[in-house]
């Protein structure tokens, strides 16, 4: 048998999802009806694209509180445009504009200027849910969003359900980079010991200036998502939402304290609170429950993995003694 | 010949502080240097500079004759000068192969790195420094001196020809320091110029070929090996040599049995089955290596290190496990690490030093008897400070220090623990320590002093306990003892 300590951290996770799936399966046929499915695949997506970039602060010992504001301020902008050009310009423009903006006083103030993120972000997060609000005096737009903005959001490309088709470019791309790139090394290095990267020649203040960019960026594209899905744009749109993101990064085994963690892990984690509000739902669970359940399977998973580490470093320890005695 | 760096009229200011005045190094190709001074001298300042980590005010850098500024660490870097720093920096939860290419050397491949090619680079830069270990591996799987290894790997694989080396002995056991020295040595016959920061005399006379010597952040003088010796280094260093610490007498010839512990076994597998008992007025060493179980066994007699079995007795009476009961039982611990463990860095002396007592009840306790208790203990230690009231962190190692033995002193404590208490501490402020330890045993307080250095084992002990691999192998009395005796015990070598 494999190590329990040489396992992803995510595996836990993914075995608990699965044991649910089959649970469901059993005691609930609507559950693995098509439209059920598409349903969690669909609502996955944007706490899943917003997950990856939460990764990658986390990843650098950081967090990014802001992406739901964030998510809210590009629909709102996409209102604005949508009306004065082509589609395709609106929703370009709306997340350039966005990245540039959120990305630069992140990035520039948690990266540059070494502040705190979780202030600096707390902060961004009131900012731009504010303007959301001051804009559009608290009312939601209802807009035409055509077919390229309802594909990214709800509609299918072909036979797969678009959403799934950007989480599946997003995620891909991104495991490619921190695995294979000289950035995505650098992330893991600033956040497990951002000395030793800064004393081996990384430049670890545009590293995490480049995660808070990412993040914007993802959040952005998250919102015309977001758009895509309900045909309008609402200032209250992702509010609170950044902390189930965090959570479910979290369970998919990424550290709070930086260094260690997975976008595999990401997509597991919040594809299994997915899972778990619809099985709830389905079950006929109030939803006032789910977040209970949210908090205690956090909590849960946060253990299991002290336990994983305790228990493989007590191992180690026992066997290095028993070596240095023979 | 033109050396291979010089540095001349260096200057760097931290706010006010004058971390360096006008210093100056000269590194030949292949050689070994020392560069020696206390505590607060600038040396790990200079290094710094050096390796690009920090910007010097003023003053001129100079490689193969030729000027140089240098933008930062890569830039340092890319002129071939990398530095291993005094706390480990490499990154715990990467693979080893990572660590050694970390900042961009890792093979670039089409698809982005090539992790195959990168781990065989990685294995062949090992195998010159003789370590064969799994690339995949994660760094912090390995012992701590593998570890520095790591980043020594790290300097060659980068084709460094300066190498900087800030303490890199200050953690290792004998063993791991000749084993060093054998890579260190390998390296400089292969022409490669290496800086060298230590605070063990025997080392810096055993490998270095040339001593250039800091004290109060200026230049002093510089040598090669001949006619170096540690009275000449000595001299250089301190400007008051530290008076030899007088051994007291005895004033109680009947020791009373103070402290037992009694099979002592921890939850994480770091000792077992400990047994030993400390008398009244008497200093007892601990010696072994780094992670023998020596700083998990004292943390667990005051409780703050889980046991799993096992007994703590003060004067008959069995203690509980927390750390409150122990400290009411009358025994203190003074902790390894300053920094993490003991001082708050943000408070002020008076209330570090009043911390240990706040538990006094509230009408024990008043501003002026607080103050009166503060001003005795800086008086009776002679700690130097502007007010009680300035932060902790205003004073040098050495008078932190006294602060946390004056707290634990002010809990009454029948037994004191000392681990690593003079760590980091420069000889002026050593000596001093031991004095106070000293008049301390003899007004009957039993200490047990936890230490890696043999010299200050030797110095202070009435008697050596010897720890290897969470083992006591030895209870020696002073009287009788070799040096070998306890590295044998501690190293785990059969007689």
């Amino acid at each position: 048998m494999p190590r329990l300590s040489s396992l992803p951290a995510w595996f836990g996770v993914l075995v608990l999802e699965i044991i649910l799936l089959i649970i469901m399966a059993i005691t609930q046929p609507v559950f693995f009806s098509s439209s059920n499915i598409s349903n969690i695949v669909r609502s996955s997506a944007i706490p899943i694209i917003l997950g990856i970039g939460m990764t990658f602060t986390i990843l650098t010992a950081g967090i990014d509180l802001s992406v739901g504001s964030v998510l809210a301020f590009t629909g709102i902008l996409l209102s604005g445009f949508i009306t004065h050009m082509p589609r395709v310009s609106a929703v370009l423009l709306s997340i350039v504009i966005t990245t540039i903006v959120v990305g630069g006083i992140n990035g520039l103030l948690i990266g540059k200027l070494g502040l705190n993120s979780f202030v600096v972000t707390l902060g961004t997060l009131g900012i731009f849910r504010g303007i959301a609000y001051l804009v559009t005096n608290g009312t939601t737009r209802s807009m035409d969003t055509g077919k390229l903005i309802n594909t990214l959001g709800d509609g299918n490309f072909g036979p797969v359900p678009g959403p799934l088709l950007v989480v599946i470019v997003v995620a891909g791309l991104s495991i490619w980079a921190l695995k294979s790139t000289y950035f995505g090394r650098d992330v893991y290095a600033v956040g497990g010991n951002e000395f030793a990267a800064r004393l081996a020649g990384v430049f670890t203040s545009r590293v995490k200036m480049t995660v808070y960019f990412i993040s914007a960026l993802l959040a952005a594209l998250a919102g015309i998502m977001q758009v895509g899905r309900l045909q309008s744009a609402a200032p209250t749109a992702g509010a609170g939402i950044e902390l189930a993101v965090v959570a479910g990064v979290l369970l998919g085994g990424t550290r709070l304290s930086g260094g260690v963690g997975s976008i595999t892990g990401t997509v597991i984690g919040l594809l299994f609170l997915q899972t778990v509000s619809n099985s709830l739902t389905i079950q006929g669970v109030s939803s006032y429950w789910q977040q209970v359940v949210t908090g205690v399977l956090l909590g849960a998973a946060v253990l299991f993995d002290r336990f994983r580490v305790q228990y493989s470093g007590r191992r180690k320890s026992r066997e290095e003694n028993n070596v240095t005695k023979e | 010949m033109t050396n291979r760096v010089s540095m001349l009229g260096i200057t760097k200011h931290f706010d006010a502080v004058k971390a360096l005045q006008g210093a100056s190094l000269e590194l030949h190709a292949g050689e070994v240097h020392t560069l020696a001074g206390e505590n607060g001298s600038g040396k790990s300042t200079l290094l710094k500079i050096l390796a690009g980590v920090i910007r010097s005010d003023d003053g001129k850098i100079a490689i193969e004759g030729s000027e140089v500024v240098f933008t930062g660490v890569r830039d340092a870097m890319s002129r071939g000068i990398s530095m291993v720093s005094q706390e480990l920096s490499l990154v715990p939860h990467l693979s080893i192969a990572e660590n050694v290419f970390l900042g961009h050397n890792q093979t670039r491949g089409k698809l982005g790195i090539d992790w195959r090619d990168t781990e065989k680079r990685a294995v062949e830069v090992l195998k010159r420094l003789n370590l064969n270990v799994n690339p995949k591996d994660e760094v912090s799987s390995l012992p701590q001196h593998e570890q520095q290894l790591v980043e020594i790997a790290r300097a060659m694989a980068a084709n460094s020809n300066v190498l900087l080396l800030d303490e890199p002995t200050s953690s290792l056991a004998p063993n791991e320091v000749a084993a060093l020295f054998k890579v260190v040595r390998q390296l400089r016959d292969e022409g490669v110029a290496i800086v060298m920061i230590s605070h063990r005399m025997s080392e810096m006379l055993e490998i270095s070929d040339r001593f250039t010597v800091l004290r109060d952040s200026k230049f002093i003088d510089t040598s090669t090996r001949d006619g170096v010796t540690e009275d000449w280094l000595i001299e250089r260093m301190v400007l008051n040599k530290p008076k030899k610490a007088i051994r007291l007498e005895k004033s109680n010839a009947k020791p009373e049995l103070v402290l037992e512990v009694k099979g002592m076994t921890d939850r994480a597998g770091a000792f077992q089955d400990i047994s030993f008992n400390l008398y009244q007025g008497e200093i007892v060493g601990l010696a072994g290596l780094a992670g023998a179980g020596r700083t998990e066994l004292v943390e667990a007699i005051v409780g703050l290190h889980p046991r799993q079995s096992g007994d703590v007795v003060v004067s008959g009476k069995t203690v509980g496990h927390s750390t409150r009961a122990t400290m009411n039982a009358g025994i203190a611990l003074v902790p390894d690490d300053r920094r993490e463990k003991s001082t708050i860095h943000e408070m002020s002396i008076r209330d570090n030093l009043l911390l240990a007592i706040h538990g006094r009840p509230q009408k024990q306790r008043s501003k002026s008897g607080e103050e009166k208790i503060v001003a005795d203990w800086v008086d009776k230690f002679k700690i130097k400070m502007s007010n009680p009231y300035a932060p902790i962190s205003s004073l040098s190692g050495g008078n932190q220090q006294k602060v946390v033995i004056a707290r634990c002193l002010e809990t009454k404590p029948k037994v004191l623990i000392l681990d690593e208490a003079t760590r980091g501490i420069d000889l002026g402020a050593k000596a001093e320590i031991y004095q106070i330890l000293r008049e301390l045993a003899a007004e009957g307080l039993a200490i047990l002093v936890v230490s890696s250095e043999l010299s200050e084992i030797f110095e202070i002990s009435d008697r050596v306990l010897v720890m290897h691999a969470g083992d006591l192998t030895a209870d020696l009395d002073r009287s009788n003892i070799e040096e070998s005796d306890v590295v044998s015990a501690a190293t785990g070598a059969k007689k």
